[in-house]
């Protein structure tokens, strides 16, 4: 993961200047969100922000921070049931956007007698496995290569946090210390404070621990990182602040 | 069209948890506001109150016009509220919601039929031409307890309008511009404000006040109280919703008149502020002028 | 308009002689209407109105043309309150032209009349077991025939006795009554009597309050206030008009009772064991 020293921001039709588009000999270019191909060999910008290149996966993407989610394949999304029918759960991830399906046999493990049964209002974390412009998405909650859930999979119990699109790429970063500058999570799991979060892409944190207060704390240093925009400093005080708080 | 979602079972149990132990998802006491800031506009009759993230703004106007024919006495006092789709995409342009109705009923009977105003002294010559203030209520963002943030909003601005300053000669009206005289403030009576308690529980035996939108669609009853700060009830609205222990609602009642004084007096000290902020270099400058000669 | 209480001090007697804690003459039946699912009318005093209930039948909104339920279709101008999982509470108030002295007609579209629809929708969703009922509309529709005061209180009374004509299973009966006080709004004034429901005359001169609870018992599921009154005078207000609630609760429970007896007297259905009140 390369990313250009300097900062490239893009407004929507733009023309991407050829130096930054990543070449690699073997693989294909891969265009991520914000981008659009116009056959043959024209690439423009289909969203204001920064113009992100990744040389070693070949691909380039922009980074945008606000509007609603639109689902792409392989995000990460936590999605609430809306209703079940026959074969399909219909899972909303976001408001006023149209449902996902997310089929009952895709999860770890389910056959026509063991799939999980979910009321409307129950949380899933899945994976967007089919995206396309003009059809509901569709998701999976089971990687259909190995069978395993890897993770996905009805979420129990619980917070769920509404967050801003910018920073849940942030905190799903691989290295989200170092390249989202998140440190909120990490300084207070440092404070010893037990407990899990998943990030959805579509703006959901969800957030569990034993401890209610745990749960608290983690939701509110994470909504005022995001809505604050805190420096990594600001960052640890305002987890410092909030421990003391509550304890 | 797509609804918003309401809010899942996950968030539900565990805020119902949060509040048995004592705790708000934000970290606020139950009987706390959020952060309330009320500004006033340049123009007379401007007020913009943002309570966390809700925000609406009310402007009142006034013209001259013909009365009622059955109230020849009595100006008109009208309030429109405009939840506008700018605030959720659950509201709709041209189609009141129940919301809305009963967001406009509430600051009717708090502010109109509580005689807040006092309409007659809008009249100017009987049956012929009195004056019409008009309030127009935005909703600028809906984050939940729109009446508390709209009534302050209304009654702020009722406040702070003045209107062109009049006299009767003989047969002659004369409105004066505010170049040539300086435009009076309406005649108020009292100051009515209204709190609105959010119960939670299987009994309600929870109560919250200033509620977010989150808390506002879990809520099981709420009840809406106008009083002013010398404790007279205005209007009470409990509709429906989970029954409630009418103890509790007694408590709230004196609950609410502590809010409302603490809010009332925010206000005037408000005004005073945008007051003395107008009149500076105006006549308290001469007059201080002139005594140090 | 100036009306004439101050007699009251005198006598301690109302304009109608009634005293402090008097119900006005309460008359009710219930199965009015043949065609109905539940029916009722009810006379407080001279207020007075009917009710016809429909339903519970399948959502209007979700299309279902078929299932022959017949109801009336949630219209735009009925204000619904919805219970999660449940039924849909449709309430329509109709105030007829003739029900004031003034004859004025009141449109349905009418923010007051949304108001007192809303509230009453409201009430019934939490007494009521919609939960049983998922997907399906349950329509009241209130006609008011004659107004003299307690109007809200009554339009809830009589939705109870056809809602518990329909056969929809509730926690208990949702009463209101109104109740005022002999105070004006300012302070002081600690001889101040309350009053128990409050005739047309009374509501245009003293403040006031309607207050609806679940059968005889301290909770409140309604309460509304539209005039100036002191908060001190709050408490001794709404345990006055809880008082009433319970004796319409009574007089209620007493109308239905009677309809159920005069059914098996007359054998419009058999005396079952499931049948447990006695006859006579």
């Amino acid at each position: 993961m390369a990313t250009d020293s300097e900062m490239v921001f893009v407004l929507p039709g733009d023309g991407i200047d050829a130096s930054l588009i990543p070449t690699h000999p073997k693989r294909p270019l891969r265009l991520g969100p914000g981008l659009r191909h116009i056959p043959p060999s024209t690439i423009v910008p289909t969203i204001a922000g920064q113009l992100v290149t990744d040389h070693k996966k070949n691909s380039l993407w922009v980074e945008y921070n606000g509007g609603r989610y639109i689902p792409a394949v392989g995000d990460l999304v936590i999605g609430q049931v809306d209703r079940s029918a026959a074969d399909f759960y219909y899972v909303a991830l976001s408001d006023y956007s149209s449902n996902a399906s997310l089929p009952q046999l895709a999860f770890e493990m389910a056959t026509k007698k063991t799939r999980p049964n979910l009321a409307t209002g129950a949380l899933v974390y899945a994976r967007v496995s089919l995206a396309n412009r003009h059809m509901d998405p569709e998701l999976e909650c089971v990687n259909s290569s190995t069978g395993k859930a890897d993770g996905l999979g009805p979420l129990v119990g619980g917070m769920l946090y509404s967050i801003s699109l910018g920073m849940a790429r942030r905190l799903l970063m691989r290295k989200s210390v170092e390249e989202g500058r998140v440190v909120v999570l990490e300084e207070l799991g440092a404070l010893g404070l037990a407990f899990e979060t998943a990030v959805g892409r579509n703006g959901k944190m969800w957030v569990n621990s034993e401890d209610t207060k745990t749960v608290l704390i983690v939701g509110r240093a994470v909504k005022e990182t995001d809505e604050g925009n805190l420096t990594v400093d600001q960052q640890k005080k305002l987890v410092r602040k909030l421990v003391k708080e509550m304890s | 069209m797509p609804r918003e979602a309401e809010p899942s079972l996950n968030e539900k149990a565990f805020f119902l948890q949060a509040l048995q132990d004592g705790h708000r998802l934000d970290g606020r006491k139950f009987e706390q506001f959020r952060q309330l800031d009320l500004q006033f506009g340049d123009q007379y009759g401007v007020a913009d109150v943002t309570l966390g993230k809700t925000r609406v703004l009310a402007k009142v106007s006034a013209e001259v016009t013909v009365p009622y024919p059955d109230r020849p006495f009595d100006g008109i006092f009208t309030i429109t509220t405009e939840l506008s789709p700018m605030a959720s995409p659950a509201f709709e342009v041209n189609r009141p919601t129940e919301q809305e109705v009963l967001l406009s009923r509430l600051l009717e009977k708090t502010v109109r039929r509580s005689n807040a105003l006092d309409t007659e002294s809008l009249c100017l010559i009987a049956g012929q031409k009195v004056w019409s203030i008009r309030v127009d209520l935005h909703v600028l963002s809906h984050d939940g307890n729109l009446m508390d943030a709209s009534c302050l909003a209304v009654v702020a601005a009722l406040r702070h309008f003045r209107k062109p300053d009049t006299s009767m000669e003989g047969e002659t009206l004369t409105i004066y511009t505010p170049a040539e005289r300086e435009p009076v403030p309406l005649s108020w009576l009292h100051t009515p404000l209204c709190i609105t308690f959010s119960f939670y529980g299987d009994e309600g035996e929870m109560t919250l006040v200033d509620t977010t939108l989150l808390e506002e669609q879990l809520k099981v009853s709420s009840c809406t109280i106008s009083l002013n700060k010398h404790g007279e009830i205005c209007q009470v609205a409990k509709l429906g919703g989970t029954p409630v222990d009418a103890v509790s609602l007694v408590q709230c009642a004196s609950i609410a008149l502590q809010k409302v004084k603490e809010l009332s007096t925010l206000l005037d000290q408000k005004l005073a502020e945008d007051s003395k902020r107008r009149n500076k270099g105006g006549l308290l400058a001469e007059l201080s002028a002139e005594n140090a000669r | 308009m100036p009306l004439d209480t101050s007699t009251y001090n005198l006598a301690l007697l109302r304009v109608d002689g009634r005293r402090w804690n008097d119900l006005r003459r309460l008359h009710g039946q219930i199965r009015t209407q043949a065609a109905a699912d539940g029916s009722s009318y009810l006379e407080m005093g001279n207020t007075k109105v009917m009710c016809v209930v429909t339903g519970p039948s399948e959502s209007a909104r979700r299309g279902g043309a078929g299932g022959g339920a017949g109801g009336p279709a949630a219209s735009s101008s009925s204000s619904t309150a919805t219970t999660p999982n449940g039924a849909e509470i449709a309430v329509t108030i109709v105030t007829g032209g003739f029900s004031t002295v003034d004859r004025k007609k009141r449109s349905r579209t009418d923010k007051r009349v949304q108001e007192l629809q809303a509230g009453v929708a409201k009430a019934l969703a939490g007494a009521l077991h919609a939960h049983l009922y998922p997907r399906s509309t349950i329509a009241v529709s209130l006609h008011v025939l004659s107004q003299d005061g307690s109007l809200l209180a009554c339009l809830v009374n009589a939705s109870t006795l056809a809602l518990v004509d329909a056969g929809v299973p509730m926690t208990d009966y949702l009463v209101a009554c109104t109740a005022g006080s002999t105070s004006g709004h300012g302070a002081g004034d600690e001889g101040a009597d309350p009053l128990l429901d409050l005739n047309g005359q009374e509501e245009q001169e003293l403040p006031f309050l309607t207050l609806g609870t679940l059968g005889a018992t301290d909770r409140v599921a309604l309460l509304v206030c539209e005039s100036r009154v002191q908060v001190g005078r709050l408490e001794g207000m709404m345990a006055v008009a809880a008082d009433g609630c319970g004796h319409i609760r009574a007089a209620l429970d007493r109308i239905v009772r009677d309809k159920g007896a005069q059914m098996v007297r007359e054998g419009a259905i058999a005396k079952g064991e499931s049948i447990g009140m006695d006859l006579d």
